[in-house]
């Protein structure tokens, strides 16, 4: 791809445009930074030791994206001198378009955690542990080429008020339509394939919560064509909170900081912690950056403690620093996903094989779901 | 046309004034859509062959992409359902339009004015946000369905269906279905009507050889864009349709952001492209026998 303009822009004038604009527009090359001596620190960075870089931060957008800047992304600005931008959403075809083009702009990368696992080595660069402190992450949870951004959940929600005096005790109950009537959200996602639907419906299907995987994708689509009248699917965190909060439906599959913001809005849903299925966003650096040192350094930052109180305060979200204090009400306690009461009745993901998977499930799932 | 009348001995002499004076005004026009002819070079046609190219060569050289596509069942039912849709939509729009469009000609100019200004009202208005307003009237707990069931109606499933599909697409797209109706129809004599009456005809029957016949060109010009357009629609089926009934942009969009596939993205646009190409085609050679049926 890289090749083609060149040959071309002999023709005309405005295709050599065009390569000035692609070529052009970057910094002169990486620029040496010096971090400091010393072992790295999650959440510190030696004063105004990356000035005149310049980065570009990329996420969802949002409260999510607002709570990373205020939380941790423009105070590692201000401490380190970088100029850091904010660019979203997070688009992978933008991603591979950016490193098969050797034009990277995009410096740091909240995406889904199992594409960033499937990705390294391809699109995504592995991580210097040398500048990033992984000492206050979560166990297992840093992986070569990505540390996590936030823990949240897939959860089961369900209408307390239709409900509230027998409810679901599990995702077998989820599935039993002739106990609990009603139409159920599950995620449904354009392009998209995540731990979830498949889990759930072997789970509901007899299979013992450690032997899911390999998944049967073909035996759990067989479980969910039999509740298919009654599924009703969302394709954004939006629109899976808007269906709590409008009572279109009576349960739903959903992340847990949508199911929080719907309840906080009013919505009278209660979450059954039993079988949730923890997951997690992950911040990764592409291959081809132009300045991966300062990159890492702001990931570093990211982790601190103190950042992650707030990115929790601010979102809901749970910290991925095992030292993060964040203070919230009772309700945002109740959805923190890292409360050790709620450790035990987890299904225990496997983001590794779903990483190792993931095209061949995207592929599996999007054909069930077009019927 | 001017190498034309150079050509020919006869007509040299006769038009040798106005060519002459014709040929600095015959090649400003050129000139002056160099400009635009550039950026579509550039920012469309470059594009589109990168993308055509890749559906041959990405990851491997050869037909492989297009293999892929005509070999999954559930491509081919997409791509039918596509076309169906599209289908559907040119019709309800044509039939909703058409008399509508008529309204706009027979009215005076006040009811004129308004009725224009309902057709550009929403025309001007952004797709996601009329997109966003079918969600709110559609869904289960909607507008629609509280409506209904004051009088004990439903609640009808419309949200996530073909059906919500369909409803809110031919509201986005009327506006190219009416504004080239009535284009053509303002152009028509109405006095045709009369004549044809004064000479015996009935008022159905009038209308269905005089008027009709006349108001062909805007009919398909309305169909023509309104078809096309819906083919590629993307935001409404997203929003409006269960990931059931997906239309192919929005498996292209599997194709090429989800899975980083873009040979195959690049191949199901090329089955697209070449199919609506087919159609236009199709549909100019019948549109040209209806017409030298209407003047013969």
């Amino acid at each position: 791809m890289s090749k083609l303009p060149r040959s071309v822009s002999l023709a005309a004038v405005a295709a050599s445009l065009l390569l000035a604009a692609a070529c052009g527009g970057g910094t002169a090359g990486p620029a040496k930074v010096d971090l400091g001596s010393g072992p790295a620190k999650a959440g510190t960075i030696k004063k105004d030791a990356l000035k005149g870089v310049n980065l570009t931060f990329v996420s969802y957008g949002g409260v999510y994206q607002k709570g990373q800047q205020d939380a941790a992304v423009d105070p590692f600005a201000k401490e380190s001198g970088a100029q850091v931008l904010q660019d979203g959403p997070t688009d992978y075809a933008k991603v591979k378009a950016q490193v098969d083009s050797s034009n990277v702009t995009w410096d740091v990368v909240d995406s889904d955690a199992i594409w960033s696992q499937a990705q390294c080595g391809k699109l995504l660069q592995p991580l210097d542990y040398s500048i990033i402190d992984k000492s206050k992450v979560p166990a297992g949870l840093a992986t070569q080429c990505s540390v996590p951004a936030m823990q949240y959940g897939m959860v089961f929600a369900y209408n307390a008020k239709k409900f509230g005096a027998n409810p679901p005790k599990d995702w077998k109950d989820f599935f039993d339509t002739a106990k609990f009537p009603g139409k159920r959200a599950v995620p449904g996602v354009p392009g998209d394939a995540a731990p979830g639907p498949w889990e759930a419906a072997l789970i509901a299907d007899g299979v013992a919560p450690d032997k899911l995987y390999p998944l049967d994708a073909d035996r759990a689509g067989k479980k969910l064509t039999t509740i298919r009248p009654n599924l009703v699917f969302w394709k954004t965190g939006a629109e899976s909170q808007q269906l709590l909060e409008s009572g279109e439906v009576d349960m739903a599959m959903l992340w847990s900081g949508r199911a929080y913001a719907a309840v906080k809005n009013g919505a009278s849903f209660q979450i059954q912690w039993n079988q949730w299925m923890p997951i997690m966003d992950a911040i990764s650096v592409p291959k081809g950056t132009k300045n991966p040192k300062a990159a890492m350094a702001l990931i570093n930052y990211y982790l601190g403690a103190q950042q992650q109180a707030k990115l929790t305060e601010l979102t809901s979200y749970s910290p991925v620093n095992t030292d993060a204090k964040p203070t919230l009400d009772d309700l945002g306690k109740s959805f923190l996903t890292t409360r050790p009461d709620i450790a035990s009745t987890a299904l225990p993901i496997d983001a590794k094989w779903w990483a190792d998977n993931q095209s061949a499930l995207i592929e599996k799932w999007s054909a069930w779901l077009g019927g | 046309m001017v190498l034309l009348d150079e050509l020919s001995g006869t007509a040299r002499s006769a038009t040798k004034g106005r060519a002459a004076a014709r040929e600095p005004g015959g090649r400003r026009p050129a000139l002056l859509i160099l400009p635009a002819l550039i950026a579509l070079a550039v920012f469309f046609l470059y594009p589109l062959a990168v993308v055509a190219w890749s559906a041959f060569t990405d990851p491997a050289p050869g037909l492989g992409n297009f293999t892929w596509f005509f070999g999954e069942p559930g491509n081919l039912r997409t791509l039918t359902r596509t076309f169906t849709t599209a289908l559907w939509v040119t019709l309800i729009s044509l039939v909703l339009s058409y008399p509508y469009a008529y309204a706009m000609t027979v009215a005076g100019p006040r009811v004129r004015g308004v009725l224009t200004m309902l057709v550009l009202l929403p025309f001007w208005t952004s797709l996601m946000v009329r997109t966003f307003a079918w969600v709110i009237l559609l869904q289960d707990t909607g507008v629609i369905n509280q409506i209904l069931g004051a009088f004990g109606l439903g609640p009808f499933s419309l949200i996530r269906t073909q059906t919500g599909v369909i409803i809110g697409m031919v509201q986005l797209l009327m506006p190219f279905m009416v504004l080239p109706l009535y284009a053509v129809m303002s152009g028509i004599d109405q006095r045709l009507l009369p004549a044809a009456r004064s000479l015996g005809a009935r008022p159905a029957t009038a209308f269905a050889t005089v008027y009709m016949p006349l108001s062909l060109p805007g009919v398909s010009a309305g169909c023509l864009t309104v078809f096309i357009s819906a083919l590629g629609f993307y935001i409404t089926p997203a929003l409006l349709g269960s990931p059931t009934d997906a239309m192919i942009s929005q498996q292209i969009f599997t194709q090429v952001n989800g899975l980083l596939k873009w040979g195959r993205g690049g191949a199901m646009g090329v089955v697209l492209l070449g199919l609506t190409l087919a159609m236009i085609a199709l549909l100019a050679v019948s549109l040209r026998r209806a017409g030298r049926r209407v003047n013969g």
